[in-house]
């Protein structure tokens, strides 16, 4: 079942690459969080109920709900509906998505360990890929912080690989929304316009 | 007991100087705060090489930079004072809560002996920094806020997974904490790989707070925005604590078969950060921007000295150590240039040494220093580095460095010169200067004076801490 789960999260990714409208980022970003709730249920065996309870409502109340909704609300204020890319055509990113998906299946294999799964290591390396080319590739603040929100998918993933042995390591890399609530407040509280192509303000 | 009561009188203060709402008892509870801070480190000299709280430890390298930010933490409240006086008392306040925050913050972060309770005070120096370079309110202060957390988030997100790559290194075995002692026992059955890539992650997410080459570019948009006494913070002993955390990695994987590859990999980035000092002090056109250049050439000259080994350990942690003195007299000065001249851009600056001759003063000296002319204490750490390269055959990185080098050199003294003795080119039109009293200048004097007398004298209990810093590492 987890294996399914997961290969169902590269999948999200690779949708990522091609869509072009902020909504779907959107609603992908609230699937990844559906998706790592039922990951971290179907593979933290091993841990107390509470904690597993705790990181499990974490995942779907704040990743798959509460952050779609506020982004939403950012691109409905803001009337921004596409993402803009710089100057990158959504088939090379798509080719450049495909390329990330090998080098992390090569990378997982060579990094075979008795107690991490292949397919889990590969997948959130490719996540972690997908969210750098994401923040890489794009123009807009907003695709930026997408591009961080699954970054921050791909450490829940790593960490959830080892989550039965150190439980630990989850729970501390869940500290890591407190930022995205930060870089969020920043849309609403700080009135950062999510349109505003580049920061680029600070030069010489 | 000493490192609980700190941290809890630490959260308190902060935490009343936001609900008092009164200036002067503000002013008193920050100089409070400095006084205990002296005292926690007068208190972790006497106590080295004790653990507390199980995720503690009063060891050399945390005890030096401890050392240090206690000794900045006078003068940065001081002109924190100066710079927040004309601030509402919500401002003020926050600044000053924000300010013990973060040297909390980056107290527990010297001090933590394992990887996750480093990173999890690493993460919240972020938000401490974000609530003070947000101060002036302003667009540009928003800009430079949101990049610093977006770009440390992603930076401390990558450093969290090297931290796990290390998870994954344990296995089964019983880690709660990651501590170094207990990393350091498995290190070398670990796949080599592993360690690699828990080395380059850990490298990228810390340089965001070190200001190295591939993530330098945060502190610097940073810099240009915070206020001065900030910027010497950000400068200084916040990137000891991104220095502390690669070294703490480097120190670990030393014993194992991957120490090639992390020195080749440092040095790497130390040119690639010099390479880039020198081209955008260059054309450096904004005063605090060009000091933040200096650091990245500094943090870069830094990470060449852990790449070479040898005396390169003993020269980084003196680099460190005085640069930090030497940058933050340099950005204290800055927040006085900007009463005097009411701008930080070059073409507005000049004939400083007319206006306010005891902070041109301490320009030109803190030029010498940063630029490591004797008699500057930094000259001692760069020969020691450029002796390193010239013994491990390293010629190549030898001459490229001291060509960038010479690049910086001309770029910075060009500039500060200007400053103090030309006319502007440009004429400002923001009013009449303040007028300052040469006595808030004294820290800055006494920093630089530190710094200068070390290239003559290194007090032995220094050179014993710094030598004890890197004794697990091979000589």
């Amino acid at each position: 079942m987890v294996n399914y789960l997961v290969v169902l999260f590269a999948i999200t990714l690779i949708y990522f690459a091609s869509a072009e409208r902020l909504i779907n980022y959107i609603r992908l970003i609230g699937l990844q969080g559906i998706l790592l709730c039922g990951i971290a249920i179907f593979e933290l065996k091993e841990i107390n109920t509470a904690n597993l309870i705790f990181i499990a409502s974490e995942s779907l109340i704040f990743k798959a709900i509460l952050i779609p909704y506020l982004l939403t609300r950012i691109i409905k204020r803001s009337g921004v509906t596409k993402v803009h890319r710089l100057a990158i055509p959504a088939f090379y990113t798509i080719i450049f998505s495909i390329i990330a998906l090998l080098i992390s299946v090569g990378l997982a294999y060579s990094l075979i360990n008795s107690f991490v799964n292949t397919i889990y290591m590969a997948i959130a390396l490719y996540t972690l890929f997908t969210g750098l080319l994401l923040i890489v590739t794009h123009k807009l603040i907003i695709s930026h912080l997408i591009g961080f929100l699954i970054v921050e998918n791909a450490v829940f993933l790593f960490s959830l690989s080892i989550g039965n042995e150190m439980p630990m390591l989850i729970n501390i890399g869940i500290l890591l929304d407190i930022f995205v609530g930060v870089l969020i407040l920043g849309f609403f509280g700080l009135r950062l316009k999510p349109h505003t192509n580049e920061l680029t303000m600070l030069k010489d | 007991m000493a490192l609980l009561l700190f941290f809890i009188l630490s959260a308190l203060m902060s935490i009343s100087i936001v609900l008092l709402k009164n200036k002067t008892i503000t002013r008193f509870i920050s100089l409070g705060y400095a006084l205990m801070h002296i005292w926690f480190t007068v208190y972790c000299w006497t106590h080295l090489n004790k653990t507390e709280l199980n995720y503690f430890t009063y060891n050399s390298m945390g005890v030096l930079l401890l050392s240090v930010l206690s000794l900045l933490a006078i003068p940065t409240l001081y002109h924190g004072f100066i710079y927040t006086s004309a601030a509402t008392v919500k401002r003020y306040n926050i600044y000053h809560a924000a300010l013990i925050a973060l040297m909390t913050f980056m107290s527990g972060a010297y001090l933590a002996n394992g990887m996750t309770v480093l990173w999890i005070f690493v993460e919240a120096t972020t938000l401490a920094v974000a609530a003070l370079i947000y101060h002036d309110r302003t667009e540009m202060a928003l800009e430079a806020t949101w990049k610093y957390v977006f770009i440390c988030s992603t930076g401390i997100a990558l450093a969290y997974l090297g931290i796990l790559f290390l998870g994954f290194i344990y296995g089964r075995k019983d880690a709660s904490n990651l501590s170094f002692t207990s990393l350091s026992d498995i290190i070398n059955q670990a796949n080599p790989l592993y360690l690699k890539l828990a080395f380059v992650f850990v490298l990228i997410g810390f340089s965001t707070k070190m200001g190295l080459f591939p993530m330098h570019t945060v502190t610097i948009d940073a810099h240009s925005v915070a206020p001065p006494p900030i910027s010497a913070l950000i400068s200084t002993t916040l990137m000891n604590v991104g220095f502390l955390a690669i070294f703490r990695v480097y120190t670990l994987f030393a014993s194992s078969s991957i120490l090639p590859f992390m020195n080749n990999v440092l040095i790497l980035s130390g040119i690639l950060s010099l390479l880039i000092a020198a081209g955008t002090m260059l054309k450096a056109k904004h005063l605090k921007r060009m000091l933040a250049y200096s650091s990245l050439e500094n943090m870069g000259l830094v990470s060449i000295a852990l790449g070479i080994g040898g005396t390169g350990y003993y020269a980084a942690l003196l680099l460190i150590i005085l640069h930090s003195f030497a940058k933050s007299s340099l950005f204290y000065q800055m927040g006085q240039l900007s009463r005097i001249l009411h701008t930080f851009k070059l073409d507005n600056c000049g004939q400083y040494m007319r206006l306010y001759p005891a902070g041109a003063l301490v320009l030109l000296t803190g030029m010498i220093c940063i630029l490591a002319i004797p008699p500057s204490g930094l000259f001692i750490s760069e020969f020691m580095i450029f002796k390193g390269l010239v013994f491990n055959n390293k010629w190549f990185i030898l001459i490229t460095a001291i060509v960038l080098l010479c690049f910086v050199i001309y770029g910075m003294s060009t500039r500060i010169l200007h400053i103090v003795f030309s006319n502007p080119l440009e004429e400002s039109g923001m009013g009449l200067p303040d007028k300052i009293n040469p006595v808030e200048t004294t820290s800055q004097f006494v920093l630089l004076g530190i710094v200068i007398s070390m290239c003559f004298y290194q007090p032995p209990f220094l050179v014993d801490l710094i030598n004890q810093s890197f004794i697990l590492l091979p000589k």
